[in-house]
């Protein structure tokens, strides 16, 4: 018999938004009606009947609704969806339930009946609190919308509370930044995601950047920094890269990504690393829907399904954990591979600490601000996932 | 003239590029069903990829085709496909000088241009009979009275009867056909004199030895004789002649003279064959070779490396294939404290070096890295010892030099008069002396200096068609070696000399040059964790300075949901851009950043 206390966290995928803001390139669709998002919430329950019986042997511990926007279903659609969460899995009673909500998009009702059915917590896409600048994000909301939205949400009950911010955005100034840090930390919100604007292909910025008045690369750098360092003033503990939070409210289920745990995402293009295998569902809403509607029929809606390797497994667990302010301890380290870090990456380590990129306290190998935000191009140069490279590294050290 | 030789037509067609040379040159293949469609490939002629892509033609080849004209007669035709570029006029020149003709082909929407002149002038020296024809007349905007105009007025041949044709829908093909039987004439020569052939051309197989391409211009040749080639000074035992035929060889008994055709003599080596020698009989030959015979040598030098070390060894094998087939490219081993291990290759000229080069990345699948390309320098020691130089990294320091010289090109310039001013300017800027300047007609312009090479592979070739809107042409000899005051130009990254990027250059131009390559060299150095300085030097002193900022910034903020899979592929290749990577000191830099230098744009 498996046990039971295996954990497991849950992410949904809602590819539906009300438009299209102009720097995202997540899976998501703006012309569907309420009749088809219903369709899809239905494919959805019956996708969790099909892993009901795999997942078992999981506790599920942390939920976490994304997008999209959840927050644009119609909420009886949004509830039915919880309650399919609650019928097929095992969810413990602690679990955190994350669900993001573009403000503007609930109201104080919607916040109400959400907490009623186990949301504990929401997560705001709120990005600035300058109109100007959410408009040249083609954001929809103002920050009045926000501010009544989180309004709402507090006054519904919910005591933990995330909100998105977004930094090296067109139009924004270290002022304005500021400007924006001092709006939320007045509203004392329990979480703070500060994401750095990343111009991906194939979105509306990618083809207009030169025309985009972005802040210069040394302006948008100083920026993260200066941002760190307020927020830390104001009772904000860095604990990743891009995350901050008072003491205790680190988010728990994107700690389960940087921390190699398991995870079940379900949706196009929904991501999971579940029992040793990463995989995703194809990024078809349509596809995804006919596909469950008629399971004999065998369409094939899996993307990239792969099984772990121990080497991969190492590359994975340093390049997540180092995102990590508390980085990686080298015990844990030895209890999950077998293998000394020291001895491994110690080299590159230690020439990165002479530098000033990283720190070693204790046990604890983690990166300094500075080197957090050089980590690709220091994380590029010692690791390696494949697994000739990686047994050449174990060689030299046996 | 015998009867057999009135039924020979040999002949080259010569043309601007892309005014559709081999398209004309398939078509005729097709015409007269010596390939048929279902074989047909487009630029049957031109067979290596390079050229098919770029539309050049780099080597010269021939084939044999047999007409049955109009009158009833069967004519024998040797249609011989020459390149095109510069660094190639030698081989050009010697390729048309086995002809008694020249289709020179127009294009209908374009007229005349450059090359069309250059080419036309080049078979006019060799005194070929010049049948024009004017081609692309299917599209909308062919103008093909104009054409006939500016042919007689600006090349000044009879163009009045002229073929106009569609080489591209096979339109009035036939029509050439029976110009070539009609205005070529068919090549005369004494069957009875003693054996006197031109090579033009040869190329290296593994099983028949050195195939070598030849116009027998008196006597006769067959299996069994013993030649002698008159230059090179070996002699041979002929195993095979005949005919080259589109997708091989045809054995013949004899070629004799008027004929175009092949021989092979058990030959290792495509140095023995040199283009432009004389081929006679090892006994009661003639006594004077051909005249126009030129040794060509490689005048344009650069190091190449493979990106990874441990392809030396394959490298060295490519270099070895080439060669067989090259004998104007020479290589031998060098080392260098930045690339490593590569070779000093030696090339005709810039095309040739970058021909070169794509054969080697693609037909052998080699990376290289490639450094700019050097002349050879005579220096004279201050101890009496003359040096060659064609390696930067050669050079002697200032004191131990008595006389530096470089080598002079006398360099004949095509040009529509408009351009006259720009192009003598570019000249001057090149530290070019006029010598003359001669109208050929009221628009055509022929200017006559003399250049320093070094001036001119960098990117002499590029500005010249810029600044004349790709009309004026160029043409070169190696004249003289002349006392230069040239100086070493070293490149420092990070405080560390960078033996790779060093060259030799005029005192006049390191200052401007120096500040170039050190603005080149930031905008393609990737930044590193720490700033770069990048330094000009020359001896020890700075004459320019740039610096690389250093790196702030290199994060993935986004936690993109779940999907590792999409961070991991992202350091990956950001791990494989790594490990192209030189290490240069402490400086990384990519293969890219060597090439950058090549091109400065001036």
């Amino acid at each position: 018999m498996e046990t039971i206390n295996k954990k497991l966290g849950l992410y949904i995928h809602i590819p539906f938004c009300k438009s299209k803001c102009h720097y995202c390139d997540f899976y998501s669709l703006t012309d569907y009606n309420d009749k088809f998002k219903k369709l899809y919430i239905d494919s959805l329950l019956l996708h969790m009947e099909d892993y009901a019986r795999s997942a078992k042997p999981y506790t599920i511990d942390t939920i976490y609704i994304g997008g999209g926007t959840p927050s644009s279903l119609p909420c009886n659609d949004l509830l039915d969806l919880i309650d399919g969460i609650y019928f097929n899995f095992n969810v413990s009673a602690d679990a955190e339930f994350t669900i993001e909500v573009n403000p503007g998009t609930a109201d104080h009702s919607t916040f109400k009946k959400l907490f009623k059915s186990g949301v504990n917590r929401i997560s705001f896409g709120m990005q600035s609190s300058c109109d100007n600048e959410l408009q040249a994000l083609a954001r929809i909301h103002n920050f009045e919308d926000f501010e009544n939205s989180y309004e709402a949400a507090r006054r519904a009950g919910f005591e933990n509370i995330n909100i998105d911010v977004m930094f090296g955005i067109p139009e924004q100034t270290p002022s304005s930044l500021r400007t924006t840090l001092e709006r939320i930390c007045a509203l004392e919100p329990e979480h703070i995601s500060l994401y750095g604007l990343k111009i991906e292909e194939n979105t509306p910025f990618a083809q207009i950047i030169d025309s985009l008045n972005l802040p210069e690369e040394d302006e948008e750098v100083n920026m993260y920094f200066e941002s760190v360092k307020y927020l830390e003033l104001q009772g904000y503990e860095q604990y990743e890269i891009s995350n901050f939070s008072k003491s205790g409210k680190q988010c728990l289920h994107n700690l389960k990504y940087w921390n190699c745990e398991d995870y079940l995402g379900l949706g196009p293009s929904a991501h999971s690393y579940y029992n040793g295998y990463r995989f995703s569902f194809k990024t078809d809403v349509e596809m995804y829907i006919e596909a469950l509607k008629n399971v004999d029929q065998d369409f094939d809606i899996i993307d990239e399904y792969y099984e772990i390797s121990v080497s991969e497994r190492i590359g994975e667990y340093i390049m997540l954990r180092m995102r990590l302010n508390e980085g990686i301890n080298t015990d844990k380290f030895f209890e999950l591979f077998g293998l000394e870090f020291d001895k491994l990456y110690g080299k590159y380590m230690d020439n990165y600490k002479n530098e000033g990129y990283i720190i070693k306290k204790g046990k604890n190998y983690s990166f300094t601000v500075h080197g957090m935000y050089l980590s690709n191009y220091i994380l590029a140069s010692m690791l390696d996932f494949d697994e000739k490279s990686v047994s050449k590294i174990l060689n030299g050290v046996n | 003239m015998s009867e057999r030789q009135s039924h020979i037509r040999n002949f080259s067609i010569i043309a601007h590029i892309d005014h559709g040379k081999s398209t004309l040159a398939d078509r005729l293949l097709e015409t007269t069903h010596t390939v048929e469609s279902r074989e047909m490939e487009e630029q049957l002629l031109d067979n290596m990829d390079l050229e098919r892509e770029r539309g050049i033609t780099i080597k010269a080849r021939a084939v044999n085709v047999k007409y049955t004209a109009a009158d009833g007669e069967t004519y024998s035709f040797n249609l011989i496909d020459t390149p095109g570029h510069v660094d190639f006029n030698y081989e050009v020149s010697r390729s048309l000088n086995a002809c008694e003709g020249a289709l020179l082909v127009v294009d209908a929407t374009q007229g005349i241009e450059a090359q069309t002149l250059a080419n036309a002038y080049l078979a006019i020296e060799n005194d070929l009979e010049i049948v024009p024809v004017i081609n692309k007349i299917d599209l909308i905007s062919a103008d093909v009275e104009r054409v006939r105009t500016e042919i007689e007025d600006i090349v000044g041949i009879p163009a009045e009867n002229c073929p106009a044709v569609s080489a591209k829908l096979g339109l009035n093909i036939e029509s050439v056909l029976e110009h070539i039987v009609r205005d070529i004439p068919a090549p005369s020569g004494d069957e009875n004199a003693p054996l006197k052939c031109l090579i033009f051309d040869s190329y290296y197989d593994s099983y028949l030895g050195v195939v070598v391409y030849i116009k027998v211009i008196d006597g006769t040749v067959k299996p069994g004789d013993n030649i002698l080639m008159m230059n090179t000074d070996k002699t041979f035992q002929v195993v095979d002649v005949g005919v080259m035929a589109p997708f091989g060889l045809n054995r013949t008994d004899k070629l004799s003279a008027g004929d175009v055709g092949y021989l092979t003599a058990s030959i290792k080596n495509v140095s023995d064959t040199r283009v432009g020698d004389t081929i006679t009989t090892a006994e009661n030959g003639l006594k004077i070779p051909l005249p126009g015979f030129k040794k060509v040598v490689p005048m344009v030098f650069s190091g190449i490396y493979p990106l990874d070390g441990a392809k030396y060894g394959d490298l060295r094998d490519a270099l070895e294939k080439l060669q067989l087939n090259d004998a104007a490219l020479s290589f031998e081993a060098e080392t260098s404290a930045a690339l490593g291990f590569g070779f000093r290759c030696g090339f005709l000229g810039l095309l040739h070096m970058e021909v070169i080069q794509q054969r080697l990345e693609r037909e052998f699948n080699l990376d290289l890295i490639t450094t700019a390309p050097s002349v050879i320098y005579k220096i004279t020691k201050r101890n009496g010892e003359t040096i060659f130089i064609d390696n930067p990294v050669h050079y002697p320091s200032p004191d131990e030099i008595e006389t530096a010289t470089e080598p002079i090109v006398k360099a004949n310039i095509l040009t529509p008069v408009e351009y006259v001013g720009s192009i003598m300017e570019l000249c001057q800027e090149r530290r070019g002396i006029h010598k003359d300047m001669k109208y050929l007609d009221s628009n055509r312009t022929e200017l006559h200096y003399e250049l320093p090479l070094n001036e001119i592979i960098y990117d002499f070739f590029d500005a010249l068609k810029s600044r004349s809107k790709g009309y004026a042409s160029l043409d070169y000899e190696l004249f003289e070696y002349r006392p230069s005051k040239l100086v070493k130009l070293d490149i420092l990254l990070n405080g560390d000399l960078v033996d790779a990027l060093s060259f030799i250059v005029h005192e006049e131009k390191a200052y401007s040059r120096g500040r170039k390559i050190a603005e080149k060299l930031k905008e393609n150095i990737s930044r590193q964790l720490f700033e770069v300085p990048i330094q000009a030097a020359i001896g020890g002193k700075i004459i320019a300075r740039e610096t690389v900022k250093a790196l702030r910034k290199d994060v993935l903020a986004k936690c993109y949901g779940g999907d590792i899979t999409r961070k991991k592929k992202l350091l990956e290749k950001q791990k494989e851009g790594k490990k192209k990577m030189r290490q240069l000191g402490s400086v990384e830099i990519t293969p890219e950043t060597f090439m950058s230098v090549l091109k400065l744009d001036e």
